[in-house]
């Protein structure tokens, strides 16, 4: 893949990063575990995203974290909050929309193609 | 085991104190999830090449901003910066030239005190203009990094979101109509430079001889002392001149306003120019010699000429100053 494209791709993918993240919180994750879980969806995330991205949404107060250090590794578990919740479900229709209009769009471009072919 | 440690001292040192220890804890436990239960360097090798480099994970974690001056004040900081430095490098050369005035002895030609000024200017105008430029951006950063507010719109004027209205506090300024920045630096400069012949016409307007590599000053072709008897007039229109200068700088097109006080000052000026030229007793008496044995000609040509030729272009050159900036103003 050319330079460009990895730049555009990354650019795409950045916003809904967070929606996928939010959807998997519903119930708590630790970091690893979200990995995991991204990851068996088929979405492979950079991890040097993940992390910081986390902090940042428990700062924006869309999601609440606590330490767990009942087991033999303490680990910190991420959950969304009432308030995280009410955004992510907007922030879903958001998606929803623009992905059907945009497939509208694309589908519309594509049909053009097959006709020259 | 060791090389965990040090990656995360390594993404941990570039973060504020505060999250240090928070971090610090979770990047382990992640890091250690990661790890199959029975590992060997190579594994933790595989984990950390997947976590990336600690410069960019911590630059994930950090919330403040990577640049300097962002989206909202770089407009208004180049702005500042550019109408800035010109005149910072106007003024420290202008200071130079004085300074060098105010020290000049009568022992050094013109020749030798212009160069050693050009030099000395140049490197004083780069020096200040780094000075400026630094604590103009230095002044930036902090207000970048000190409003509250900042949501990455450039600032407007009235520091509210952009309407079309605010394009009725601009001015439309037609080309010709235009006084460019340059125009108002080179009648500065030009004030700057008659002003200093004025003060210092007797070290500076005389005859010169060619002697070797230097230029020697033989006697000055004007009287001193006649010459400084119209001081609080000259400095009238040396203030006026740059009144105009700033006038013109703060508008940045020819009003009709302007071209009056353009003619008002020409007009003075001229006046006065040849109030000053048409004293008897301003050339001096050796250079009068000097020049009538040179040309072979009597005393009286040689003052008509002098005196009438000087009158004659300053009067054209007013003339058409004036004229200039009356159809200038008048210009839709």
């Amino acid at each position: 893949m050319s330079n460009l494209l990895n730049s555009l791709t990354t650019e795409l993918r950045r916003g809904t990063l967070t929606l996928a993240v939010l959807s998997q919180l519903r119930t708590p994750q630790y970091g690893y575990s979200l990995v995991q879980l991204l990851e068996g969806s088929g979405i492979s995330i950079d991890q040097s995203t993940l992390y910081p991205l986390l902090r940042r949404l428990e700062k924006q107060e869309l999601v609440s974290s606590n330490w767990d250090t009942s087991e033999s590794r303490p680990r910190k578990y991420y959950v969304l909050s009432e308030y995280g919740l009410e955004i992510f479900l907007q922030l879903k229709k958001e998606w929803i929309n623009s992905s059907k209009e945009l497939y509208t769009l694309l589908k519309v471009e594509g049909e053009e193609e097959n006709e020259f072919n | 085991m060791n090389l965990i440690e040090i990656y995360i001292q390594e993404v941990t040192r570039r973060l504020p104190e505060k999250n240090r220890e928070d971090i610090a804890l979770e990047l382990q436990s992640t890091i250690e999830d990661m790890l199959p239960d029975d590992y060997r360097e190579d594994d933790v090798k595989k984990v950390l090449e997947k976590l990336g480099s600690p410069v960019i994970l911590a630059r994930g974690y950090r919330d403040r901003p990577m640049y300097l001056i962002g989206p909202r004040y770089f407009d208004v900081y180049v702005t500042l910066l550019k109408m800035i430095l010109p005149i910072a490098a106007v003024i420290s050369l202008i200071s130079v030239i004085a300074e060098y005035f105010m020290d000049y002895n009568g022992q050094e030609t013109v020749i030798n005190v212009a160069l050693d000024i050009m030099g000395y200017g140049i490197w004083q105008m780069i020096s200040v203009g780094i000075q400026t430029f630094f604590w103009l951006t230095l002044v930036f950063a902090v207000i970048e990094r000190t409003d509250k507010e900042n949501d990455n719109q450039p600032l407007t004027a009235s520091r509210k979101k952009w309407t079309p209205d605010d394009l009725k506090n601009i001015a439309y300024i037609p080309k010709k109509k235009a006084i460019s920045k340059l125009e108002v630096f080179g009648n500065l400069m030009w004030t700057a430079i008659w002003a200093t012949i004025y003060f210092y016409a007797d070290h500076l307007v005389g005859i010169y001889r060619g002697g070797g590599n230097r230029f020697e000053f033989i006697s000055p072709a004007v009287n001193q002392e006649v010459l400084l008897q119209y001081w609080p007039i000259v400095l009238i229109v040396i203030c006026l001149e740059i009144v105009l200068a700033i006038y013109k700088l703060i508008k940045s097109q020819w009003t009709r306003g302007m071209a009056i006080f353009n003619a008002v000052f020409q007009l003075i000026s001229s006046i006065v120019f040849i109030e000053i030229l048409i004293n008897p007793e301003i050339i001096t008496q050796y250079f009068i010699t000097y020049m009538t044995d040179l040309l072979e000609i009597t005393a009286n040509q040689l003052k008509s000429w002098i005196i009438g030729g000087a009158i004659f272009f300053f009067m054209v050159s007013a003339a058409f100053n004036v004229m200039d900036g009356f159809r200038k103003s008048r210009i839709r």
